[in-house]
């Protein structure tokens, strides 16, 4: 049935797209609303899955699995992205204002979401490796470059990137997986 | 969740509108994904004819006398197509003869003529005459408008005509002679499921009972086309068919049944079962 399926919109069958939709965006919905919470983002997320659907619908093997688990699995990865984005948003937006002498106010609501947002990155980073630690929060929580970096923890300045970047992507890892875990 | 989040089991008011016009503004309908790379009709029959070309050249002597169509061997098979082509090349020079011509009488004579003469020199002869056909086609205008065997069509068309055509014998040689089947290139397929879903309201424009067609091709040159097959404005619901792209060619070839074609159908399964039928009759062979 999803092979039939598969093939229709492939073909550009618009009713396939439609059945498909009356079919399975509740579940799509679902999941992205369980990462999310946010109604407004959710529906974001519900118009990328389908989107992404019918633009490359070749995506999609019905060997692998059914159709509903790949559009549910696809709206919680495009939903926990959403929230990445959003981390990353706020994590240059925290920095920007701690090298800004007088920095805009922002409405209540975006200051709670930043606030919330900063103690997960903040949580995050204590799990680090102390090496990897220390290089965030020099550079991350108090501003400096990677050459001030690198000159505060005694370190050379290649060695200060490097564990940035490693740094990095252990951050986006226990994040994702912090999201995932909550979803 | 809180009693502020949203209920997942609740779909927002107008998200099916929005999601859906979002999608077909990323595609149109109708375009097959992945899209074969469009070729022009005269590369379509370019490749028809080498693939019958090829197949021709894995014949033994003793094959080209296999009984294969309207009392025809290969032989006289080709015969025909060289009939075919000297008709095709009188239209393009818009010569009034071969306008109301029956396609089969006024090319049995060199069907015939055939019968005695060395298979390699039918062939040899069958692809000088496809030869002087390329010549014209590429002086000529793609949009003007050639008649030929009754029909009155443009040259883009008519080339497009002639690689269903070629393909269609190919696989009349290949079931002859206990061959499988070919399938053409996606391009060519592309280009000959389009002129077979163009021509479907032509074909049933005697119909008592006209309807609205939704045809869905599946596979590697298919696509989706929405055409009223009949005369008059449809007075029922529309009819969602969907079938293979290649079976939906040897229907229009009207080398298999309705009956033997495997179809999905939405709606009314007698218009659908009508329309199919009258699919049939474009006989693009």
């Amino acid at each position: 049935m999803d092979a039939v399926l598969a093939a229709r919109l492939a073909a550009g069958d618009d009713y396939a797209l439609a059945e498909v939709f009356d079919a399975l965006a509740h579940s799509v919905y679902g999941s992205a609303v369980r990462v999310l919470g946010d109604n407004s983002a959710a529906q974001d997320v519900v118009q990328d899955v389908f989107v992404e659907l019918w633009t490359h619908p070749d995506r999609y093997d019905p060997a692998a699995g059914t159709l509903r688990t790949y559009l549910t699995v696809l709206a919680r990865h495009r939903a926990v992205d959403v929230i990445r984005s959003e981390l990353r948003r706020v994590a240059r937006q925290e920095r920007s204002w701690r090298l800004t002498p007088a920095p805009p106010s922002a409405g209540a609501g975006d200051e709670m979401v930043a606030a919330e947002t900063a103690s997960l990155v903040r949580a995050a980073v204590k799990l680090l490796p102390a090496s990897q630690r220390q290089v965030v929060e020099l550079a991350y929580f108090k501003g400096l470059t990677c050459r001030e970096v690198a000159h505060a923890a005694g370190i050379p300045e290649g060695t200060a990137k490097s564990r940035l970047r490693l740094a990095m992507a252990k951050l986006e890892e226990l994040l994702d997986h912090q999201l995932l875990e909550s979803s | 969740m809180t009693a502020a989040d949203p209920d997942p089991r609740v779909l927002p008011a107008g998200l099916r509108d929005r999601v859906l016009a979002a999608s077909l503004r990323a595609r149109a309908v109708g375009r097959p994904v992945p899209d074969a790379p469009e070729i022009p009709p005269a590369e379509a029959f370019s490749r028809a004819v080498s693939a019958f070309e090829a197949a021709l050249s894995f014949l033994s002597d003793d094959e080209w006398g296999t009984p294969v169509l309207r009392g025809l061997d290969v032989q006289g098979l080709v015969g025909h197509l060289i009939g075919v082509e000297d008709d095709v090349q009188r239209a393009l020079a818009a010569d009034p003869e071969v306008a109301g011509a029956s396609h089969v009488e006024s090319t049995q004579s060199a069907a015939t003529a055939q019968a005695t003469r060395p298979p390699a020199r039918t062939r040899a002869d069958w692809r000088a005459a496809v030869d002087r056909t390329l010549d014209r086609v590429r002086s000529a205008d793609s949009r003007a408008q050639v008649a030929l065997h009754g029909l009155r069509l443009s040259v883009r068309t008519l080339l497009v005509v002639r690689a269903f055509e070629l393909w269609t014998h190919e696989n009349d040689i290949r079931q002859a002679v206990g061959w499988a089947p070919s399938v053409p290139d996606p391009s060519t397929l592309r280009l000959m499921t389009d002129l077979a879903a163009r021509l479907l309201p032509l074909a049933g424009a005697t119909l008592d009972d006209s309807v609205d067609v939704h045809l869905v091709l599946t596979g590697p040159g298919g696509g989706t086309w929405d055409v009223t097959v009949g005369g008059h404005p449809p007075a029922t619901e529309a009819v969602a068919i969907v079938t293979d792209a290649v079976g939906f060619c040897r229907l229009a070839a009207n080398r298999i049944a309705p009956a033997d074609l495997d179809v999905s159908v939405t709606g009314d399964p007698g218009r659908a079962a009508a329309v199919l039928a009258t699919a049939a009759t474009l006989a693009l062979d």
